[in-house]
């Protein structure tokens, strides 16, 4: 019986489990006895990272399972400032898994600045967990935060960009029907700040997460940034592969409801 | 010449048969598609024939038990005519045939929609159409196959040296089996209506709201129940709905016909009394000919295809419009024109009643826009907006039926006076704007039964995992399906308010045989002695004392009023408790079969399904009860003014509540959907979780409580006339 590691963002936990990413994405998600249900983000932790550090915290390869036992879902292993102790390296795969258990999983890629739009919009998942906005592009960003000389700053952080559409040049824009936020005129005064203050790199908009995010605002996909100039990129499908090859996934995720 | 235009008739109810046969034929020619995808549709097709099969049992009770007093009424006491019980039993028979080969062509098209939708969107559309037509076309067959079969049957048997008054004899004996149509309707309507607003409030509250579930996902276990309740809802339970409009405007314009020529020659009685029937044939051909006109091109956007249904509904009506006027001339009817007029009249208000709908509840226009910009102040924004835009909806189809009515009246009478002679030409010209506006029933009610096919369509390409490419097709073949749906709710609530206006006009007639029947040939009014088989309208309104200063007038009109909310109440609260168990049953399946959601294991649709069954059954039971035994129980309390009250009372208040409903329940649900479309904060939003709740508040008063209020007005009046020989034999009053 395999097991695999997880580092599950909400909460932020190292999880060990017998259960293969899927299942172990559907378990969290819509639970079993339990009728538990929600949205779950977790990385799946490289093999070789696994068994160095179930090792090195002492615990069984096989989660002490009797030979014809159940499979142990979950076995909560470290649930405080975990993030910063997982080499980068050992982030194998991202899991964004919706409200009824779909799972897409995302593979880390090659990042490069694109043409940038003026403002961002950061959702933060762990360690921490604030709305941003930000004039900074993602890598920029992710120096920016986990600075240590800096005031506040994180010695690890994974966050996303969600997107701003049209706001993202001119805060005032009036057609952004779809962009789903709670308490639009609030994210607008925040993107205003930045043409009243010119030297402002980054303006909290929402103090913590509140509700599920929705799937269908990430803009590009998920990052990881570490201090000391670690960073990792992991790219979202494009709408038009969501649609076609992921299309289960996708369908589910634009069921949720969030903000 | 115009003895050879009745045979129009039963041609045409053959030509109809004849193509819903080809029609039919050529879908089952079609192939299924995937074997999933036949198994998905096995599955519906299974629910909603059991559905209907305990549905039918039902009915069968009820029809039994009061054949046996229309029996006893007829043989037992000689209130009624003795071919009463016949004629009620083939109303309600054909209906249900109607319900029955509508619902199989509707339950057999889904897989082969959505697979002909592979091959193109003009494929997928013609498939779906024509399935609908099969039951638009069912519908007027088999109604203008009942009727002439009854003229022909009492011509043959009726004996009365008047030709006059023979033919009012078989008039008003035909309309009895209106009431036939029209309990199985209300069953149809009720129980349908139940079905499938429980099965769709279930699986939207336990699957998409809290288990974050996808529409159509087949991990559902109310998905099944919620197609099958797409199909009994709003394919028999229209189907139903419109047959009984269908033979009741035809019957009631065939008897006030009969009473508005009953002075003149027979000739002219007769051409007035088969001109309805020769209307609906016409219409019925010429629908088949708009059936045809529609298609549509690859890649068609949802404006196209919205323009390919009407242009085959716009030519039906262009063709009916110019050939009426031929044959009623044909015919020789006196004042031929004036009568087309009416005809006109009626063609025009159901148009106008239609693009009303349609603006009050599409998310083009400004009212559902309204609606959804309310949703980001949250769900009770949306429901106050609501209320009040289906409550202002109702200004413009009331004062269509109105003007169209006024028109009608004055076009058939030759004057605009409201008394004498010129008063029983007006009402004959108000039952024959009915006939006009029903003339297009084929194709019309095929655009109705295409919304469940395509919706059942697009529910299986999602459950199959067809390929987005069909998918997309399905899902524009869908959406022009909700678009037609509120249009079609509005057709069917203006054509139940002029044909309900009809039978009160011909309640009087039925007050008329009821009482040459009982043996009273002469009454008294104001001193002056008067002929029953010769007095006018005017005459039994004062014999009666039906005026506004008669208590039993005002009584009856405070019951008939109340009525349509009683019924609302009891239907909508019927759906919350069916929803309930609906809820109760899938929180059951997810709990104990946890790999339902992992899609590991196979939920149980069938018990959905007879739980969706179960609550339409008991829960239609009661406003049945009530729809029949009110006027009754009014009229012997009250006699012929409190039954007209009643009938006044519940038309007037049935029609605007039913009109206010169907449309806050349409703009409600379209909102949400222009939310959807990703206005206001797109899918997800706070905004459209308030649109969700308004959605949700809206369905049983637009697929459940609106659509039933129209068989209400219907059957109440229906009822009347049937026993009006009881309100002549006894009251307390």
């Amino acid at each position: 019986m395999k097991t695999y590691l997880y580092l599950t963002l909400l909460p932020e936990a190292l999880v060990a489990s017998h259960l293969p990413p899927e299942e172990y994405g559907a378990y969290l998600a819509i639970g079993t006895q339990k009728r538990a249900r929600g949205q779950a983000l977790f990385f799946k932790l490289s093999d070789a990272y696994a068994a160095q550090r179930l090792a090195e915290l002492g615990v069984s390869p096989t989660l002490d399972r009797p030979a014809a036992g159940p499979l142990r879902h979950s076995a909560y292993l470290s649930v405080y400032r975990v993030l910063e102790s997982i080499p980068i390296t050992a982030l194998e795969s991202l899991h964004l898994i919706t409200e009824d258990g779909r799972n897409l999983t995302l593979k880390p890629g090659t990042y490069e600045i694109d043409a940038a739009p003026r403002l961002h919009l950061y959702q933060e998942f762990c360690p921490v967990t604030p709305r941003v906005v930000s004039t900074l592009d993602p890598k920029a960003f992710a120096a920016h935060i986990t600075d240590l000389n800096q005031r506040v700053a994180l010695p690890a952080l994974v966050f996303a960009e969600l997107k701003l559409e049209r706001l993202a040049e001119n805060a005032d824009a009036p057609d952004v029907d779809n962009l789903p936020y709670p308490n639009m005129p609030h994210l607008r005064d925040c993107l205003r700040e930045f043409y009243a203050k010119p030297g402002k790199s980054t303006k909290t908009v929402i103090r913590f997460l509140q509700q599920d995010v929705l799937y269908r605002t990430l803009r590009k996909g998920f990052y990881v940034a570490v201090a000391g100039g670690g960073f990792a990129y992991f790219p979202m499908p494009s709408k038009q592969e969501l649609e076609t090859t992921h299309y289960t996934w996708w369908r589910s995720a634009l069921s949720t409801f969030g903000g | 010449m115009h003895s050879a235009l009745f045979w129009l008739t039963p041609a045409a109810s053959l030509l109809a048969l004849g193509f819903a046969a080809f029609f039919y034929t050529r879908m089952k020619r079609a192939s299924e598609g995937t074997a999933r995808m036949a198994e998905i549709a096995a599955h519906v097709r299974v629910g909603a024939m059991a559905y209907l099969k305990q549905q039918y049992k039902v009915v069968a009770i009820f029809f039994v038990a009061l054949t046996l007093i229309f029996a006893w009424l007829a043989y037992g006491l000689g209130l009624q005519n003795s071919w009463v019980p016949f004629a009620f039993i083939s109303g309600g028979f054909f209906s249900c045939l109607a319900g029955f080969f509508g619902m199989k062509t509707a339950t057999y098209a889904s897989a082969r929609v959505a697979h002909a939708a592979s091959v193109s969107l003009d494929a997928g559309l013609q498939l779906a159409f024509r399935s609908g037509a099969v039951l638009g076309l069912v519908v007027v067959g088999l109604a203008l196959l009942d009727i002439s079969a009854w003229f022909l049957i009492l011509n043959h048997f009726v004996v009365d040296p008047s030709p006059g008054h023979k033919l009012t004899i078989i008039t008003t004996t035909m309309l009895t089996f209106g009431m036939g149509a029209s309990l199985q309707a209300l069953f149809a309507r009720v129980g349908g209506g139940i079905f499938t607003k429980a099965a769709d409030v279930g699986a939207d509250l336990v699957g998409k709201v809290e288990a974050g579930i996808p529409e159509d996902d087949p991990r559902n276990p109310a998905t099944i129940a919620d197609n099958v309740g797409d199909n009994v809802g709003d394919v028999a339970g229209m189907g139903a709905d419109l047959y009984e409009s269908y033979v009741g405007s035809i019957l009631a314009t065939a008897a006030l016909g009969a009473a508005a020529f009953s002075q003149a020659s027979a000739d002219d009685a007769y051409k007035a009394v088969i001109a309805p029937m020769v209307v609906a044939a016409i219409g019925t051909a010429f629908s088949i000919i708009g059936i045809f006109a529609v298609r549509t091109k690859s890649g068609a956007t949802q404006r196209d295809l919205l323009n390919a249904l009407g242009k085959g509904i716009n030519l039906s009506s262009l063709l009916i419009f110019v050939a009426s006027y031929f044959a009623l001339h044909a015919l020789g009817l006196p004042n031929a024109t004036g009568i087309w007029g009416a005809i006109v009249s009626g063609l025009i208000t159901g148009i106008v009643i239609g693009k009303a709908t349609e603006y009050f509840t599409s998310q083009e226009y400004s009212p559902t826009k309204g609606i959804a910009n309310s949703a980001s102040t949250g769900p009770a924004t949306v429901i106050i907006s609501g209320l009040g835009t289906g409550m202002l909806s109702t200004v413009v189809p009331v004062v269509s039926i109105v003007i169209g009515t006024t028109l009608a009246y004055g076009f058939a009478a030759g004057s605009w006076k409201f008394d004498g002679p010129s008063m029983a030409m007006g009402l004959y010209g108000i039952g024959i704007a009915a006939v006009g506006m029903l003339s297009t029933l084929g194709i019309t009610l095929a655009t109705d039964a295409y919304g469940p096919i395509a919706d059942n369509a697009g529910g299986n390409a999602q459950m199959a995992g067809l390929p987005p490419e069909v998918r997309t097709r399905t899902d524009a073949l869908d959406s022009l399906g909700n678009t037609t749906a509120a249009t079609g709710k509005g057709f069917a609530i203006g054509s139940a308010a002029l044909t309900a206006l009809a039978l009160l006009a011909s309640y009087v007639e039925e007050l008329k045989i009821a009482m040459i029947h009982a043996g009273q040939t002469t009454m008294t009014i104001a001193n002056e002695v008067v002929p029953v088989a010769s007095a006018s309208l005017t005459q039994f309104m004062n014999f009666f004392e039906v005026n506004l200063m008669n208590p039993k007038v005002m009584l009856g009109m405070f019951i008939g009023s109340m009525m349509s909310f009683v019924f609302c109440g009891l239907t909508i609260n019927a759906v919350g408790r069916a929803a309930g168990a609906m809820v109760d049953e899938v929180r059951r399946q997810f709990k104990a079969k946890p790999g339902i959601l992992a899609g590991t294991d196979l939920p149980d649709y069938a018990r959905c399904v007879e739980i969706s069954t179960a609550g339409a059954q008991r829960e239609m039971v009661v406003p049945s009860l009530l729809a029949v035994f009110v006027p009754i129980i009014s009229g012997l309390i009250f006699g012929v003014p409190g039954v007209f009250g009643l009938l006044a009372g519940g038309l007037s208040t049935g029609f605007v509540l039913a009109v206010f409903m169907a449309n806050s329940g349409g703009a409600w649900d379209n909102a949400k959907k222009y939310i959807e479309e990703g206005h206001l904060g797109g899918k997800g939003s706070s905004a459209h979780k308030a649109a969700v709740i308004g959605d949700t508040v809206g369905d049983p008063f637009k697929d459940t409580a609106g659509p039933s209020l129209n068989i209400l007005i219907k059957l109440m009046s229906m009822v009347s006339i049937v026993t009006a020989g009881v309100n002549i034999a006894w009251t307390l009053f």
